[in-house]
């Protein structure tokens, strides 16, 4: 089982994490923080970043939207939460959620979002480039006649926590790509549980 | 060739410039008052600002990935996207806003579609615009409307309504037997009708628009003037002998909005026949009057020498008769005498000869003339002097019948017991009569017509039948031609008195005047 304490060993191994991610998907933890929690809460969280040895140009409140950071925050920004709110899996999920909302990223690509095939084969896996500078995201399956798509991730082996976080932000995209309803995104294959790549089934209604 | 420091400085730039561009659309898509948000082809919205979710009641997390369809009707939201789609531009669609929990409302939707590089719509724009405020405006403004219709309407049945009571006044006005003069406040003539236009003898648009008072320029209205004054002083009833018999008679009301007077009415009637009656009438009572006299003072004296004896002895029985029949003569005579007074009244031929007299003297020996009745009745019968009482320049003779007629019907109508209190007194202006009983009184329905000819009060005639109505009558024109007023106070049952000032000093004056 992969350590969800952050451990000053865990946050030096993240922190060591080859690969970097967009400023934008570092701030929405804040931001959703902030907004759902609370400032006192919001503190809470930045403290327990200070505790731990975060740099002050790596928090949220520094951190610019369109420059690149450690890949390895963004592990460690969940895991802060989880210690410090209690958040379960269903909220990481919820994050992730919002976060594919207020991307702007998400905004850009809006263009591409017609026809849904279009953007799953030929648009969507640019998405993922634009956020990190390592693994490559890979659409395997769409079929619209069942609602169903299947994506791959490979390279990025992060942290479970972001594998959460990815369930929550596919859904929400798939929901605003489809017009669907009640989409339920599922880790099918996941390198935390021995797998070689991570793949995510997705699925909804009309 | 650029290095590839040099690629990342610049690389660093555009990240920068990019950080910045995006943080000014978010300020200005934050900042917008109108609520916008951004759907995608599919109805999905796929962004919203601050204005959104306020108007939405949603918040932004709740409804960014939602259907369009959360806050509009569905049919009228796809139709929306098809135009927008095809047009590119829709401008200020009217259509219901569903907000979350709250009730639906009227709102402007705009819609502008988001194109790709090749001109491909992928989405638009939609901003809200609360109709609200301007629907109830609407709604008030349409009341108002209708408030105002409705005034306008009532405003102009009431106009037509003004106007067909105003004909029908004028019909009334103009088939009106008499003669009706209209004046506004300043006493202007502002309407007439053809009765008043024949007995004025002046077409109604040579008076209309004059003045009262320029009424004296025209010939035939300075009768009118004289009775009227310049000033048009309220009148009742007055006659005014315009030419020989052609008597009008003339009243003047004044014509009252609430407590506030609007002008004057004028009311020409006609009484001629009535006067030219009333002539033939008194006429004939003078005359009737005149041949009776002569046989009852023949009748009387001849009684007279029968109950003396001068044409021999008769028995004590036919010294009763013969008396009863004096008595009843004498009232004949009497009641003669009262009609001939009446008769000059009316034909203004009650000639006054004044001369210096002692009222009180006069009053005295009015009152002893009728003592001993007053004794025969069991009625104290009282003279009260106050003060000084002085010489008063009156026709001693016509003053007598008008004290004698008061104090008798005081004695007459007052049952034994009773008291008749004669006062007499006098300031520095006026000399003051009265005369106090405990007698019937005159009950309050018939007090008005008290000193009218002829009339006698219902509870007077049963206890006297023999009264002729006209003591009363006698007594007002023989005071007012002094210049006095006359007046009484009475209560059924309780007692009468009546009352009578004769002026010393101005009316005086006015009197000697009238002789």
């Amino acid at each position: 089982m992969v350590e969800e304490i952050l451990t000053p060993e865990l946050v030096k191994k993240l922190m060591a994490f080859e690969g970097k991610i967009r400023g934008m998907d570092l701030k929405i933890d804040g931001e959703f923080i902030l907004k759902k929690e609370g400032k006192e809460n919001f503190e809470k969280l930045k403290e327990k970043l200070i505790k731990i040895g975060i740099p002050n140009e790596y928090q949220y409140d520094k951190i610019k939207s369109l420059d690149f950071y450690p890949g390895g925050l963004k592990a460690i920004s969940l895991l802060a939460i989880k210690q410090v709110l209690g958040y379960d899996d269903e909220k990481i999920q919820e994050i992730g959620m919002i976060a594919s909302k207020s991307s702007l990223i998400v905004r850009i690509f809006i263009k591409y979002f017609l026809p849904i095939s279009d953007f799953f084969f030929k648009k969507g896996p640019r998405i993922w480039d634009k956020y990190w500078t390592v693994g490559k995201l890979t659409p395997l399956d769409l079929n619209e006649k069942e609602k169903s798509a299947l994506v791959r991730i490979e390279g990025l082996d992060l942290h479970p926590v972001y594998c959460t976080y990815l369930k929550g932000y596919f859904a929400t995209l798939t929901k605003m790509v489809t017009g669907g309803s009640n989409v339920i995104c599922q880790e099918t294959k996941c390198s935390f549980r021995g797998d070689k790549v991570h793949e995510f089934l997705l699925k909804w209604q009309h | 060739m650029a290095t590839l420091n040099e690629k990342d400085n610049k690389t660093a730039l555009l990240l920068e410039d990019l950080a910045a561009l995006e943080g000014y659309i978010h300020d200005l898509f934050t900042f917008s008052p109108l609520p916008i948000c951004f759907v995608s082809p599919l109805g999905v919205i796929l962004e919203a600002n601050p204005a959104f979710e306020k108007i939405s009641k949603f918040s932004i997390n709740e409804i960014v990935g939602e259907p369009i369809e959360r806050v509009f009707e569905k049919e009228a939201v796809q139709k929306l996207t098809t135009d927008t789609l095809e047009k590119g531009i829709i401008e200020g669609r009217e259509m219901t806003f569903i907000p979350k929990e709250t009730e639906s409302f009227s709102a402007q939707v705009f819609t502008r579609a988001r194109k790709d590089e090749k001109g491909k719509a992928v989405g638009f724009f939609l901003g809200v615009f609360d109709l609200t405020t301007i629907k109830n405006a609407e709604k008030e403004l349409k009341k108002t409307q209708t408030a105002l219709l409705n005034i306008l309407e009532d405003t102009e049945e009431a106009r037509r309504m003004s106007e067909e009571e105003k004909k029908k006044t004028q019909a009334i006005i103009a088939s009106f037997t008499d003669g009706l003069l209209v004046f506004d406040q300043d006493k202007t003539l502002i309407m007439t009708n053809p009765q008043g236009e024949e007995f004025l003898k002046i077409r109604s648009q040579d008076m209309i628009g004059k003045s009262f008072s320029e009424f004296s320029k025209l010939e035939n209205l300075k009768g009118l003037i004289g009775i009227l004054g310049k000033e048009m002083k309220g009148i009742f009833r007055k006659e005014w002998a315009v030419e020989e018999n052609f008597v009008l008679e003339v009243s003047t009301i004044p014509l009252m909005l609430g407590e506030e007077e609007t002008g004057t009415l004028m009311v020409l009637h006609d009484i001629s026949r009535e006067k030219i009656v009333e002539r033939l009438k008194t006429e004939f009572v003078s005359i009737s009057a005149h041949q009776l006299r002569t046989p009852l003072s023949a009748i009387k004296w001849t009684l007279r020498m029968l109950l003396d004896g001068d044409l021999g002895e008769i028995s004590p029985e036919q010294a009763e008769y013969l008396e009863k029949t004096y008595r009843s003569n004498e009232r004949m005579i009497s009641l003669i005498n009262s009609l001939l007074n009446v008769t000059r009244i009316e034909e203004g031929r009650f000639i006054y000869k004044p001369a210096w007299t002692e009222m009180d003297k006069l009053v005295e020996s009015m009152i002893n003339t009728l003592k001993d009745e007053a004794k025969r009745r069991e009625i104290e019968l009282k003279f009260e002097k106050i003060g000084q009482i002085p010489k008063i320049l009156v026709d001693d003779e016509k003053m007598k019948l008008a004290v004698q007629n008061l104090i008798e019907n005081a004695v007459i109508y007052t049952l034994s017991g009773g008291k008749v209190i004669v006062t007499l007194k006098a300031t520095r202006e006026e000399l003051e009569f009265s005369v106090k009983d405990t007698g019937l009184g005159v009950p309050k329905d018939q007090q008005e017509r008290v000193f009218t000819k002829f009339f006698r009060a219902a509870n007077a005639m049963r206890l006297d039948t023999e009264g002729s109505g006209l003591g009363l009558f006698i007594s007002k024109n023989v005071i007012e031609a002094h210049g006095g007023k006359i007046w009484f106070e009475s209560e059924e049952n309780k007692g009468s008195t009546f009352y009578f000032t004769l002026p010393l000093k101005k009316g005086l004056e006015e009197f000697l005047e009238k002789l």
